[in-house]
């Protein structure tokens, strides 16, 4: 099984935590990127001396882009995940819950608790449903260290006294004892 | 095992056929809130293509390396879109063909071999309403022989 990233996502429609368990493409590329063009241009003096002045530039700007795109992903799939509850619903009755979709390259999971919190994982495609282990996430580490933290705000804007260590600690453990089986 | 129902939406998001073969599957709609639905549909279906987190290889390095002759590239699968949809109460099939023709197909959830129902509704939509000379491209579809072969074949399903 390979989990991708994880949303939650308020009543307040704004994505207040986000995680993923990919490697960053962005340093992977540059890289990749740099090893040719050390090893081609090794007798030009000026080449060598221009690239450590333009990395560091290159990799902020790729860092801000970065977490550009992470923003972007997240309201994507908000739209994406708010559109298709809305479809299914009108379908499927009032009592119905849109689940999962899955498409090709990846598998989107969907589960909603009754104060309107929004969970969203992304899977790889043969994963089945991971409602439970979402309801899982809910019970034992949202309500218990987010919830019950005296210290945690009701609302939480820019997902304040989401990134909480208890929290992150139970979610990584949790998602990696998954992972690994 | 049912087919609630079958919806074709053209490569523009337009509604062109919309048809129930099984009541009390799935809620009644109106013709606008169909219409609504297949433009909302199209356009969901253009973001989930983007939001695929696998990033592809890159191509540079076969291009670079000297034994390809002329640099052959292998180009990576590009990002389909949403394929099936699962709800509580039904399942929703996506084929979209090469020309950008979206066929969804409404079953309940333990329906089976989906995949194989969808591509003879394909086929049976290029056989009589593509080689129909009376059809206009892009726009609804109006076909009695059609109908009638789609009617019989789901029928067949639903019966089994």
């Amino acid at each position: 099984m390979v989990i991708y990233s994880f949303y939650i996502f308020d009543r307040h429609t704004e994505c207040i935590y986000s995680k993923t368990w990919l490697p960053p493409p962005s340093a992977a590329t540059t890289s990749q990127h740099d090893i040719p063009t050390n090893n081609s241009t090794s007798g030009a003096g000026s080449a060598n001396s221009t690239d450590p002045h333009h990395n560091p530039m290159r990799s902020a700007r790729s860092a801000v882009s970065a977490a550009n795109k992470a923003s972007d992903d997240a309201k994507l799939i908000f739209g994406t995940v708010f559109s298709l509850r809305n479809m299914v619903r009108k379908l499927g009755g009032e009592d119905d819950a849109f689940i999962s979709y899955r498409t090709a390259q990846y598998k989107l999971h969907y589960y909603e608790t009754a104060s309107n919190l929004r969970f969203v994982m992304l899977t790889d495609t043969g994963t089945l449903s991971m409602r439970n282990v979402m309801h899982q996430i809910y019970i034992n580490l949202w309500c218990e260290y987010v919830v019950k933290n005296p210290l945690s705000p009701v609302e939480h804007k820019g997902g304040a006294g989401v990134r909480n260590e208890l929290f992150e600690l139970g979610l990584n453990q949790f998602i990696t004892g998954l992972i690994a089986r | 095992m049912t087919v609630f129902s079958l919806v074709i939406i053209n490569k523009a998001g337009g509604l062109i056929y919309n048809r129930t073969f099984h009541e009390g599957g799935l809620n009644k709609l109106s013709t606008n809130d169909y219409l609504v639905l297949a433009g909302t549909f199209h356009g969901v279906h253009a973001i989930t293509a983007r939001l695929n987190p696998v990033k592809s290889a890159p191509e540079r390095p076969l291009s670079n390396t000297p034994g390809v002759p002329g640099g052959i590239l292998t180009r990576p699968e590009p990002p389909s879109g949403l394929e099936v949809l699962e709800s509580e109460n039904f399942r929703l099939q996506c084929f979209n063909t090469l020309t950008g023709v979206k066929f969804l197909l409404f079953t309940d959830t333990t329906q089976t071999n989906v995949d194989v129902i969808i591509r003879r509704i394909y086929e049976l939509y290029s056989d009589y309403v593509m080689k129909n000379p009376f059809y206009q491209l892009e726009m609804p579809i109006r076909c009695d022989m059609f109908d009638r072969k789609l009617l019989s074949h789901i029928r067949e399903i639903n019966n089994r």
